[in-house]
């Protein structure tokens, strides 16, 4: 058996799992959500932004919430500062006046207690969190709000973009982003979204309560409320075109840090508390599909990224010892002529493709249906060259850091 | 039916189709391979039956015909590398392969008996390599030495060289194995009939060459 066979059953989950994306996006119910009309009767709406140390930018974050498109006297923003060592509290200090505006200062505890905190000060029917490095579109609240219709969704998400990518690893980060746009679409139709971003969620104020309110999840507060609200049978909905922009890391080091705190949150809470949605019946598109696949793209994305390697590093080294001792104006060249016989296609490789171009696909679906602007074509680009190489670093990172039961700061 | 379980039957059945076109296609260019080395043997048979032909119809003064073999090593090395590409692609195991290879051997050795009649004929001293090796996972040393030889090949463009697979099952091979008594110690060579056996280095399978053979190896013809 070649090492390569180790791939297919990978690649053939891969591709069935895309196609099942691109059949529910198809069914009645993901249809139905993108032909959603916006409500005339709006509830009271509050969005809590917790902050640590976010003087950059809370500022222009609290700036891009007041300048929503929903009435006044309807949406409040309260700005927690959670013990901020730096300028956060004089930022948020420029609108303490502002009547749409409150402002809370506590001691650091963690995101989950600042949540709670602003929460604590509202009474608003829906409260929404938004990360201090973020940024909303006007008419994304109204697009949110939509999604409550329906007395059995309890939680709705947004459609997040990158901020203003600058370099090739944000150009990236918007493609990846797009793709989960439309991954994010597609679940919700089946009641499968496990996670309620830190970015615009929002959330029914009865639900928070009666779950007991935000909790440490891990790191993943996000994840783990949204988890505890489908373990308790409520459904979370997603608005594809409630557009929301976040700062995205620039750099590798960066990135890879922000990922192994999402993936490590993400194995200790469904391989901890909510091992139990694993395969439930009762959960159907959560428990039997989304889950399940989920862990096995960890695994399968260490796994292909190992079986690479290994061939990568056999095949260079047999190379090496094949040319040792020709001249290197020989053996550095290559040689033969360019003829189609000798064009190196092989199942393997051509199951990879399949994989990749139907993920462009739908990385070119998420940028339609949430109606993002701006060019994709670098993200394309570099998340075809750049993704594949960067993606194994943290799944690996954050698998070791959950058998070895290794901790790591948020910021550090 | 769970909306679910109607899409993920649905997905499975476009994922089945679409690995079962990709496995159709890969299949589809592989035969396409084999269809074209068969035009390229057939062409080959019919040229080395020709130049043969030719050679034996001018007997009384062959050395000043146009008769020439080289060109016919030159697609013969060309057949060798598309063989042994297609090999590599449909396993060695491959029953077109097989036959192929066959054909490819017989060629070979018409071609290598053509070169030593011209030779006698005509007095030249072409340098041939006969070069048997096994894939069989037998010859850890076979593939440094078929690149050797390849680099030989491309460096001194009138050096013979004659591959064959010391493992094929096929009479005429068996029969030139015996006739120039190689032993089956792989990777092994016959250099204008000299033995040698293993390869370590290129440095010490240039020396196995007549003196001065690589330097001065030109067109025989």
């Amino acid at each position: 058996m070649s090492p390569e066979m180790l791939a297919y059953p990978f690649l053939f989950i891969a591709i069935f799992f895309e196609s099942f994306v691109l059949v529910t996006l198809l069914s009645k119910p993901a249809r139905a959500a993108r032909a959603r009309a916006r409500r005339e009767a709006l509830p009271s709406v509050a969005v809590i932004v917790p902050c640590w140390n976010e003087a950059a930018t809370v500022a222009a974050t609290c700036n891009s919430l007041l300048a929503l498109d929903y009435p006044k006297e309807k949406l409040e923003v309260v700005l927690v500062d959670d013990g901020s060592t730096d300028a956060t509290p004089t930022e948020m200090q420029r609108f303490a006046g502002h009547p749409q505006v409150r402002i809370v200062r506590k001691e650091n505890g963690g995101k989950h207690t600042a949540l709670n905190a602003g929460i604590a000060q509202t009474r608003a029917h829906l409260v929404g969190c938004l990360d201090a490095d973020s940024f909303v579109e006007p008419d994304a609240l109204r697009e949110i709000i939509a999604c409550f219709d329906d007395p059995k969704v309890m939680a709705a998400t947004a459609a997040m973009s990158v901020h203003r990518p600058g370099n090739m690893l944000q150009y990236m980060q918007n493609a990846e982003y797009s793709f989960g746009i439309t991954l994010r679409h597609a679940f919700a139709s089946i009641n499968g979204l496990y996670v309620t971003p830190g970015p615009f969620s929002f959330y029914r104020r009865e639900i928070v309560e009666k779950l007991g309110g935000f909790r440490y999840g891990h790191q993943t507060e996000d994840m783990e409320m949204a988890l505890r609200i489908q373990q308790a049978g409520y459904g979370i909905e997603n608005a594809p075109k409630a557009r929301v922009y976040t700062q995205a890391p620039a750099t590798v080091t960066g990135l890879v840090k922000q990922r192994t705190r999402w993936t490590s949150g993400f194995l200790r809470n469904i391989l901890g508390e909510y091992r139990g949605l694993i395969g439930s019946r009762r959960h159907s598109g959560l428990g039997m599909l989304v889950l399940p696949i989920a862990l096995v793209a960890i695994s399968s994305g260490i796994g292909l990224f190992l079986l690479m390697l290994f061939l990568s590093v056999e095949r260079m080294i047999a190379a090496l010892e094949i040319r040792a001792g020709i001249p290197l104006s020989y053996a550095l060249l290559p040689h033969g002529t360019f003829d189609w016989f000798y064009f190196p296609v092989n199942f393997y490789l051509s199951l990879a493709v399949v994989v990749l171009l139907t993920s462009i696909t739908l990385i070119a679906i998420g940028k339609r249906i949430s109606k993002t602007p701006g060019n994709i074509a670098f993200g394309l680009i570099s998340y075809t060259f750049l993704y594949g190489f960067i993606v194994p670093i943290w799944l690996i990172r954050a698998t070791s850091d959950v058998v070895f039961g290794k901790r790591r700061n948020w910021r550090y | 039916m769970s909306l679910v379980a109607r899409n993920a039957l649905i997905a499975l059945g476009i994922t089945i189709v679409l690995v079962g076109t990709v496995a159709y296609s890969i299949n589809y260019l592989n035969r396409a391979r084999i269809a074209e080395l068969s035009a390229i043997e057939d062409q080959l048979s019919i040229d080395t039956i020709s130049l043969d032909t030719q050679f034996s119809l001018l007997e009384a003064a062959p050395c000043d015909s146009n008769a020439s073999s080289t060109t016919l090593t030159s697609e013969l090395a060309d057949f060798g590398n598309r063989l042994s590409y297609a090999e590599g692609q449909l396993g060695s195991d491959d029953a077109q392969v097989i036959r192929l290879k066959e054909q490819y051997s017989l060629l070979e050795i018409r071609d290598y008996l053509l070169t030593r009649k011209i030779a006698e004929a005509c007095g030249t001293k072409p340098v041939t390599v006969l070069y048997f090796y096994s894939n069989a996972g037998d010859c850890p040393d076979c593939d440094k030495a078929g690149y050797a030889l390849s680099y030989l090949r491309n460096t001194y463009p009138a050096l013979r060289v004659y591959s064959f697979d010391y493992n094929l099952d096929l009479g005429a091979l068996r029969t030139l194995i015996t006739v120039t008594k190689v032993r089956n110690s792989l990777p092994a060579f016959v250099i204008n009939g000299k033995h040698s056996y293993g390869f370590t280095s290129l440095g010490d399978l240039e020396k196995q060459f007549p003196k001065g053979a690589l330097a001065t190896s030109t067109s025989v013809l």
